[in-house]
């Protein structure tokens, strides 16, 4: 059984109408954020999902985490529905940006205890200033940063404080959105081992979101592809970045500049990601896709591949046929 | 021949904990229609080299304390009375902001906007500035750009303001653009497709770039040669295969192989240990040796060490690294 599991999961904002479409009686219309998404986490992997700005990744997350309700599918935790955050603490959510994510007029290891209290409570009073610490040396802080305040951290340290105050529940699992995106490569990596660590050492279930693949090709155990709202390639790390089968997804993988190599000769795929609001029959990369003819007009559901993993487009299953 | 030298640049900001030395000491060259990359850590400097350039500091109490920057033809920029420095900017020299909603009037049509540049500096009517927009809509790839005249930035992609701020740089046909981290706030695949158009008009144009990025791959990609930075200083430089491929500055090294791409998922990724030092009042000697794992005694004291060719190294490879300057004059 998935430890987190998304069944046909909806997300869609109301756009806001301005007073001409009122008087003009025009329809409300959405904007759709994420679409029908099918994705099961696994007990003890971590999973990335990666895509460009806007096609979902964060929502797809506050869902996961109970943060905001879906409108259409469910999600379980653990063989239940999920109907808000997890009382007991198991899912917890790590930051892109760790500032706004701590209080800046607390300590700290008051911060720290406070999420040990609420998710804890039956640990004595005494004993919560050492878990503190026990969890501050875990993500590799010194004892003296319980008596600082946010403000006098750096990145890469606040960006750890955050997952230890995420570790103070004592969690099952965690989605992490972006963690290392505000940081230098230099600080990077730090807390790339450290959610590596986890996963290894204590066997913590990690969601990794991310738009950066040279992370998640080091980082992820699986990885699943998100574009305009929809899942779009889902396959074990090692295949997905040997064999990408979806177009969107070999494109992705061939912007990604490399440090060992010039610029390649290669055309680049045109255009950008439309806007959400496109109503788009078919496959909603088509208006970029090298490869589109007519048939892609009809929808795209997603297709088994050869290295047992999924695509949502018909030619890459035809072609393995 | 160079088309931009600049030699000995120290840039200080004043602020109420103390005079911060953003740029102590800074010399490089960039040769006519080559792309010279800046990479480092963020803070270390590199917005701060390009600004002084233009002297654009944006109401910042900042001031160039020393230093030449001589541009071909113009003489001193560092020298050189505001008035006549207007008239370098845009023309001479373009700049590139990382954000490029904030390079553009959100008030203003496209067209209009990439016209008026073109009319602050010559004579022509508005419906030849309007062609002209419409042409430079064009180099750019910009999709359908009669229709992208008419617009308000607002109403576009990230990566069409981006194509629409490159067209007004190019306006003018400068001989140097400075792009500061033109590509962090776009997507991959767009970043891809934005450092291509550089390359290209670079290419056809001869103009040449001043490229700024903490990204390594995106100088991998498009540029000829680079520049490291490190709190305020350049620690390494030469030919951008030369310095990727054998690093000699044990910063660049580290930096290098911070980078996931580089290693194999099994082993462990190497970050680098502390934090860039205060550039208010910077340790003395070698600026990086709080967090080189190289460090000797004789890296901490006196003044920080200049680049040097390092032995064996190729032509126009320098590092300021003691270690490597001490095994020069043992050679
Ligand atoms: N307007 C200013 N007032 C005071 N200090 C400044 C100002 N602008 C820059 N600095 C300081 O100068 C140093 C270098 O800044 P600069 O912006 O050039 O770095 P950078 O390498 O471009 O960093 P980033 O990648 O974050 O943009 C930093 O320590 C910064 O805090
Ligand atoms: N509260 C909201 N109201 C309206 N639109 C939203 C809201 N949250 C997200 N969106 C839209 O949903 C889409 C997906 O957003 P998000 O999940 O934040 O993307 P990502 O994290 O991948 O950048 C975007 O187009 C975004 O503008
Ligand atoms: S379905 Fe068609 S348009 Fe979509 S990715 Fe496949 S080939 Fe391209
Ligand atoms: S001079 Fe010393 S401290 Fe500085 S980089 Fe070289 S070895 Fe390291
Ligand atoms: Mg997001
Ligand atoms: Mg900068």
């Amino acid at each position: 059984m998935p430890l987190l599991d998304f069944q046909k999961v909806e997300r869609r904002f109301p756009v806001k109408r301005s007073f001409g479409d009122l008087l003009a009686n025009r329809k409300q219309i959405y904007l759709h954020a994420v679409r029908g998404v099918d994705l099961a986490v696994h007990q003890g992997e971590i999973l990335g999902i990666v895509g460009e700005s806007g096609c979902g990744k964060s929502t797809l997350a506050r869902i996961g985490i109970g943060l905001q309700p879906s409108d259409g599918g469910q999600v379980l935790f653990d063989g239940r529905p999920l109907e808000g955050p997890d009382r007991e603490g198991r899912l917890q959510m790590v930051f892109q940006d760790p500032y706004s994510s701590l209080n800046p007029r607390m300590t700290i290891g008051a911060q720290l205890e406070e999420v040990v209290a609420r998710y804890r409570p039956q640990m004595p009073r005494a004993d919560r200033q050492v878990e503190v610490q026990r969890i501050l040396a875990e993500v590799s802080l010194v004892p003296e940063t319980a008596l600082k305040f946010p403000h006098a951290l750096s990145g890469g340290q606040r960006q750890r404080v955050s997952i230890g105050r995420a570790l103070c529940a004592d969690p099952q699992m965690l989605i992490a959105d972006e963690p290392v995106s505000a940081l230098d490569a230099s600080v990077q990596a730090q807390i790339i081992n450290l959610l590596k660590g986890l996963n290894r050492d204590k066997g913590l279930t990690i969601v990794f979101i991310s738009h950066d693949m040279n992370v998640v090709r080091y980082l992820c155990d699986r990885v699943a592809v998100m574009y305009l709202g929809e899942i779009v390639e889902l396959q074990e790390c090692a295949s997905l970045f040997a064999a990408p089968r979806h177009p969107y997804t070999q494109a992705l993988i061939e912007a990604v500049p490399d440090v060992r190599r010039p610029q390649s000769l290669r055309e680049p795929i045109t255009g950008e990601i439309p806007d959400p609001f496109a109503v788009l029959p078919g496959c909603r990369f088509a208006p970029r896709c090298p490869l589109a003819e007519a048939a892609c007009q009809a929808p795209q559901p997603m297709q088994p591949l050869d290295t047992g993993g999924l695509a949502r487009c018909w030619k890459t299953a035809r072609l393995l046929a | 021949m160079s088309l931009l030298s600049v030699r000995d640049l120290i840039t200080e900001f004043e602020s109420p904990s103390g005079t911060a030395r953003a740029v102590d000491g800074v010399s490089f060259d960039v040769k006519p229609g080559e792309i010279f990359g800046i990479v480092g850590e963020s803070g270390c400097g590199k917005s701060a080299t390009c600004r002084s350039i233009l002297r654009l500091f944006g109401g910042a109490s900042a001031r160039i304390a020393n230093g030449r920057i001589t541009l071909e033809g113009a003489g001193d920029l560092a020298q050189m009375r505001e008035r006549d420095l207007a008239q370098v900017r845009g023309r001479d020299v373009a700049f590139i902001f990382q954000d490029p909603l904030s390079a553009l009037n959100p008030t203003m049509r496209i067209g209009k906007q990439i016209g008026e540049v073109i009319r602050r500096h010559r004579k022509a009517s508005r419906a030849e500035a309007r062609a002209a927009a419409l042409q430079l809509l064009r180099d750019v790839h910009v999709t359908s750009p009669e229709r992208r005249l008419d617009a308000y930035p607002h109403e576009l992609s990230g990566g069409l303001r981006q194509r629409v701020v490159i067209a007004m740089a190019l306006a003018l046909r400068p001989r140097l653009i400075i792009a500061d981290e033109p590509t962090t706030a776009l997507d991959v695949t767009v970043q891809d497709q934005i450092l291509r158009l550089l390359k290209e008009r670079c290419d056809s144009l001869g103009t040449s770039i001043i490229l700024v990025t903490h990204d390594l791959g995106v100088v991998s990609q498009i540029c000829d040669r680079m520049a490291v930075m490190y709190a305020g200083r350049v620690v390494e430089t030469g030919a951008v295969r030369d310095v990727l491929d054998a690093p000699s500055h044990p910063y660049t090294r580290a930096l290098l192989a911070a980078l996931p791409g580089q290693v194999s998922r099994d082993s462990q990724l190497i970050p680098i240990k502390g934090a860039p030092p205060s550039l208010i009042d910077p340790p003395a000697g070698c600026r990086f040796a709080p967090r080189c794992t190289f460090a000797q005694p004789q890296c901490t004291i006196g003044t920080a060490p200049g680049l040097h060719p390092r032995p064996a190294a190729a032509e126009g490879h320098f590092d300021a690294c003691i270690l490597n300057e001490v095994s020069h004059a043992a050679a």
